[in-house]
């Protein structure tokens, strides 16, 4: 503690451009109506609304109070009803007055806090900014300059939906508070929440004729760039996790049957006439051969049906339109409807994204590059940003060409290969699993053979008291310990294999307008980045990198995942790109230097 | 490929010097954390003891190979500079990482300064563009320098119109 200046206070500046403001005590507007400038102000730009008090303040619909009601009541309600009715059974007649009173007190309260909520929070839309001002011990104010709106979602699940209600979500582009970019009100009428959606990405002074002849234009000049085709819903199973999914709901009833101690199976089939589990599983050894391919056959379908009825759920009546202003809009949904707008300005690109298994049978999906559809994190972002389900890649390609308005589609591009250098990286990394694979079956292998029939079992134990047939301990025994080189060669071919995939994934090039990158192997994405949008750059080495003279090159942007990488490229060869790519940017803080030294990257680099 | 490749430069300003003794004594108080955890079953258990010993003095060994070589080694690679027109920076050891951004998607520029850091007299200006990818961060300057970094930058983005993204 030497220093003179021990004692100042941190700093912290903010650039010019202030983001989204949020003030813990809302300024005058709190009492409401009695500010006639903000009122005045507001009265010419909100339409039919502006007669209210609070000078264009909106409230949610009274009716959410009851949509959220009603579904706790659905769930509490039969519970409670459930619960007296055990009580009575069980000789506690005074107990079993407690549930239901205790339920309806409790949705009661619920119902009364969720109405000061509703009352507290109130927003309104002028001609520069979005506001809202929301909380009851802990006011809050946000404000939102208009032309920061990116995104606005409108969504309603089946129980909002039944109230004509909907929750809007508007992306701004800019964090507010936790968990991404977003503001939600929750719940507005329908008519409210499509009002909203076309206010808000509507720009300039004109929202007070929009609902005449304004929005008449706007559907006239509507294009329709997609329709759900019903033949794409056979392109939802083809995922690498349908095989898992039917797993998972056969252990489902597997975990239940054991929960029950074994008595669930033997129920069954005692009402049935079923065998039971000894001779069931006595019936499986001697048929192996027919009965694990049908086990496996059930697993599929399992997952099949699982997949299949999520995909209709999600894309059901799927459209994808191009409104009169350039907004993308997207509508989908059975159960949930929802409706996203993406204005077309902030839509910076689109990835084309071919899972290994959606690859293998021609099918890809696209995904929007824009701002304002940030989830919190990447996995919520990706999901937010889904343009298209799983369709013909053909027609992917059309739809991510027509989203991107060029008459040479950017995913035509011919993309430039990365050095053998990447492969041999990959390789590397395939000849690590291998060995480990090798590792771990010998030492199986070695364990198999002096295993005592006392170990064995243990195991079939351990196996009875989770599996009501226990198959898998006794066709290990009787397999051969060599057996256990089986699995392992299957890890090394399968590692080599991915490793090749991975290296011919990888590949970059340019457009006039956009970047094109591609990387991926168990999801292979194609994605396409407009050059304005690029806000910088990002490039990093590892010690391995170095010595092959490869690179990641990153470009960093406000859009989608915030950073799309070219993975392992040659050193001056992604220089050389991202250099094109955004001319002057990179240029000052580049040097040419010859043959071998090249690679070496920068002097510092020990 | 031509014999002439791209390569980037070392940016012009390396970051002051008392930023070695500042990465060597947090790295010391990380080697010492470390090495203590194996240390209490160590004491406290008899028959596993050898074991926490070896796991203890392997720990102790590495963090203090990389206390010695790691704060000489950054100070070789972390550089700043910033132009009329972009912030550049690189920074890491073993990983190495340089960073780009222009002038005009600067959206905010902080500096700050952790206890250990001011102990040093030292002090961090943190960069934000509105992308996902992480502030870019020049540590390890000199308080005076990096207050008169951040003024600088402060007034060279304020001067560029538009909402950075």
């Amino acid at each position: 503690m030497t220093s003179h200046d021990d004692h100042r206070p941190e700093e912290e500046r903010e650039a010019g451009t202030g983001p989204v403001d949020e003030i813990a005590d809302p300024p005058k507007v709190a009492n409401d109506g009695d500010d006639p400038n903000r009122g005045a102000h507001s009265r010419e730009v909100t339409d039919g609304s502006a007669d209210e008090p609070g000078g264009g303040w909106l409230g949610l619909s009274g009716l959410s109070v009851w949509a959220n009601t009603t579904v706790v009541a659905l769930f509490m309600v039969p519970s409670a009803i459930v619960g007296t009715i055990v009580l009575v059974v069980v000789g506690q007649p005074w107990w079993a007055l407690l549930p239901i009173p205790a339920t309806g007190a409790f949705i009661a309260l619920m119902t009364y806090i969720d109405m000061l909520r509703l009352r507290a929070i109130r927003y309104r839309v002028t001609a520069e900014r979005m506001e809202i001002r929301s909380g009851i011990i802990a006011k809050a104010y946000r404000s939102i300059p208009r032309e920061r709106v990116r995104s606005v979602d409108v969504a309603a699940p089946i129980y909002v939906r039944v109230f004509g209600l909907c929750t809007v979500t508007v992306g701004t582009g800019e964090k507010v508070g936790s968990g991404g970019d977003q503001l939600k009100l929750e719940f507005v009428t329908a008519e409210q929440g499509e009002r909203l959606r076309r206010e808000l990405l509507q720009r300039g002074p004109s929202t007070s004729t929009l609902a005449g002849e304004g929005e008449a234009r706007a559907r006239v000049e509507e294009s329709e760039l997609v329709r759900m085709d019903p033949r794409w819903f056979a392109y939802a199973p083809a995922t690498t996790a349908t095989f898992g999914i039917g797993f998972g709901v056969v252990a489902t009833l597997i975990g239940a049957n054991a929960q029950s101690g074994g008595r669930g199976w033997l129920w069954i089939s005692e009402q049935a006439g079923l065998p039971s589990a000894q001779e069931v599983s006595d019936f499986v050894m001697g048929r192996l051969a027919l009965i694990v391919p049908l086990a496996l056959l059930g697993l599929l379908l399992s997952g099949v049906v699982v997949l299949l009825v999520v995909a209709v759920e999600t894309w059901w009546d799927y459209r994808l339109t191009r409104e009169g202003d350039g907004t993308v809009r997207l509508r989908r949904g059975l159960l949930t409807s929802v409706s996203l707008s993406v204005e077309g300005r902030r839509l910076n690109g689109v990835v084309l994204r071919e899972p290994l298994v959606l690859r293998a049978v021609g099918g890809a999906s696209v995904q929007a590059v824009a701002t304002g559809l940030e989830g919190g994190d990447e996995k919520k972002t990706s999901a937010k940003s889904r343009l298209s389900p799983a369709m013909p890649r053909a027609r992917a390609r059309e739809l991510g060409t027509a989203l991107m308005r060029g008459r040479h589609s950017p995913l035509d591009v011919a993309l430039a290969r990365h050095p053998r250098a990447a492969l041999r990286r990959r390789f590397t990394r395939a000849g690590i699993v291998t060995l480990l694979g090798m590792v771990l079956a010998g030492l199986l292998g070695w364990l198999h053979m002096i295993a005592t029939e006392s170990w064995w079992e243990a195991a079939r134990v351990i196996e009875e008291n989770l599996v009501p047939i226990p198959v898998v301990v006794e066709g290990v025994q009787v397999t051969p310990s060599w057996g256990w080189a089986l699995p392992a060669l299957f890890v090394g071919v399968a590692a080599f294999w991915y490793a090749m995939g991975s290296y011919r994934g990888l590949g970059h090039g340019l457009h006039s307008d956009y970047l094109v990158l591609r990387h991926g192997m168990a999801i292979r994405d194609t994605v396409t980045l407009e050059k304005s949008a690029v806000i910088g750059w990002r490039i990093t080495r590892s010690p391995f990198q170095r010595r092959l003279g490869l690179a990641d090159v990153s470009a960093t942007t406000a859009a989608g995942a915030g950073m799309y990488t070219v993975a392992d490229v040659g050193l001056g060869q992604g220089l050389a790109w991202a250099d094109e790519a955004v001319p002057e940017l990179l240029a000052p803080f580049l040097e040419r230097v010859e043959g071998e030294e090249a690679t070496k990257g920068p002097s510092v680099s020990l | 490929m031509s014999t002439d490749a791209l390569r980037l430069r070392p940016p012009n300003h390396r970051v002051d010097h008392r930023a070695i003794r500042w990465w060597t004594t947090q790295s010391l108080i990380v080697t010492v954390v470390l090495t203590a955890i194996p240390l209490v079953p160590a004491l406290l258990w008899e028959p596993v003891r050898p074991w926490f010993l070896l796991a203890a003095g392997i720990l102790a060994v590495v963090g203090l190979l990389v206390t010695v070589v790691m704060p000489r080694w950054r100070y070789r690679v972390h550089r700043w500079e910033i132009t009329d027109t972009a912030v550049y920076t690189s920074s890491g050891w073993l990983w190495q990482e340089w960073r780009v951004a222009p002038m005009s998607r600067i959206q905010t520029v902080d500096t700050a300064r952790g206890p250990l850091q001011r102990a040093f007299g030292l002090s961090s200006v943190t960069v934000t563009t509105a992308s996902a990818a992480g502030p870019i961060e020049i540590s390890g300057l000199d308080h005076v320098v990096a207050t008169e970094v951040a003024d600088q930058l402060t007034d060279s983005t304020e001067a560029v119109p538009g909402d950075a993204t």
